[in-house]
């Protein structure tokens, strides 16, 4: 009786692979949604976001000239410590974790909308600014891109602007 | 109802490596103190908006400021030591499960993903082996919390494995090479082993049949350790390219409960 419960289980898990059903959503089931996994790791390959800012510095004269745009995405160097203790590396995945929900909510807003009330637009901003303070001490003004970037086993194959944020002034 | 042995033993390995895992990631957090500082990318001041009710957030603003948040972290620790030491009572489950559920907030629901499920998943474990022995039972109750551990542990390499089937680009090994390359420790260098497509190839569908086939882990004890065997492998290889420790530790802390589920079907 018991190796059938077990069979049948697991033909049910199948079966919602197969077979989609509407995705509940609320700001308490994303704050709570380690109670809900789903266990879908590394699985969809496709068009990924990427985080990409650039910042205004003043010239000799104080006029503003732009950087290029520079890529914000996290490369640790592995250490065999990191099994024990991995803060760092911890929280550089946290940031790129954030970028993919600015992504879905961004996705989810309706048409028309104003992306800056949203959390995670505010932090990405945050987060292109710590970057870009570091790189340009001297900076006036920042601004960042949200791209959607589509890779092959060796290099990009297209790259597509989803949102591109107004200029801030620091 | 007297324990056996074997129970004893399990539930012993599972407290230990469980704390194990939780103390790990709670030095890590007590790291993180300048990231959730107002100042830092994880600022509560910014996150508190998620919140969808007054009354609630003004008590998280008590709960999530920067003292009381390195206290639950410095309680949590002390509880973790507890844990590995004492072993597990109702009350300690019951305060690591709320003080879980608050670090889950603080990092707007799950900080590193799959390892803070299977951490909540264990610490439900321990709190239905608690509650069912409050009543009276306690062997009845741990058996009850190790396959709960085991069914959501099993679950976790079931589907991992069946959506990645379900995807052309894993079937053809490409997937594996993608991921590698945007790994925290990447990219693959031009000659690594695992650009070599045919060898990207046999690595995807060795675990994803592995993953796939968990369910036969259950069948047998010595089937149930080579399962182990090869998911302690597995982990400290996606710790070694994509730098996810606390994977590692978190699905260690499940083993104890495979194994004894394992010796139960027979």
């Amino acid at each position: 009786m018991t190796e059938v419960l077990f069979a049948t289980y697991f033909v049910v898990l199948l079966a919602t692979l197969v077979f989609k059903t509407p995705i509940v959503k609320g700001p308490w089931l994303f704050l709570l949604r380690a109670f809900f996994p789903n266990w879908k790791f590394f699985h969809a390959v496709g068009h990924v976001p990427q985080l990409f800012a650039r910042a205004s510095t003043p010239d000799d004269s104080g006029a503003p000239i732009w950087s290029d745009w520079a890529l914000i995405y996290p490369r640790r160097v592995r250490r065999w410590h990191h099994l024990l203790h991995n803060p760092d590396t911890n929280l550089g995945l946290a940031q790129q974790n954030l970028v993919d929900h600015l992504w879905a909510d961004l996705y989810d807003l309706p048409e028309g909308a104003d992306p800056r009330g949203l959390v995670t637009y505010a932090m990405v901003s945050r987060l292109a600014h710590q970057f870009l303070s570091e790189l340009h001490p001297d900076m006036r003004q920042y601004q960042f891109e949200l791209r959607m970037v589509l890779c092959d086993r060796n290099e990009v194959i297209d790259t597509q602007v989803m949102m591109t944020a107004p200029e801030v002034s620091c | 109802m007297l324990i056996d042995t074997p129970l004893v033993l399990a539930v012993r390995a599972l407290e230990v490596l469980f704390a194990l895992s939780l103390t790990i990631q709670t030095l890590e957090y007590l790291r993180m103190g300048p990231a959730t500082a107002d100042t830092g990318l994880w600022s509560w001041s910014l996150q508190r908006t998620d919140i969808p009710h007054a009354s609630w957030c003004r008590l998280l603003d008590v709960l999530f400021a920067p003292d009381m948040h390195r206290l639950n972290l410095c309680l949590r620790l002390a509880a973790a030591v507890w844990l590995a030491v004492y072993g597990s009572s109702l009350g300690l489950v019951v305060g690591l499960f709320v003080s879980n559920v608050l670090v889950l907030i603080r990092w707007r629901g799950a900080f590193n993903g799959g390892s803070d499920f299977l951490t909540l998943v264990v610490l439900t474990g321990l709190l239905i082996a608690q509650g069912v022995g409050v009543f009276g039972d306690v062997a009845l109750g741990w058996q009850a919390g190790l396959w709960y551990i085991t069914i959501q542990a099993i679950t976790s390499y079931f589907m991992s494995g069946w959506v990645k089937i379900m995807r052309p680009e894993w079937r053809s090994g490409a997937a594996m090479t993608i991921f590698l390359n945007a790994a925290i420790y990447g990219p693959l260098g031009p000659r690594h082993a695992l650009r070599n497509r045919g060898l990207a190839l046999l690595g995807a569908w060795a675990f994803i049949v592995w993953e796939c086939c968990a369910p036969l882990a259950l069948v047998s004890p010595e089937l149930a350790t080579a399962f182990c065997a090869v998911a302690g492998v597995f982990h400290f290889l996606v710790f070694w390219f994509f730098g996810l420790n606390r994977f590692f530790w978190a699905w260690l802390a499940s083993f104890p409960a495979i194994l004894w589920c394992a010796t139960q079907l027979q």
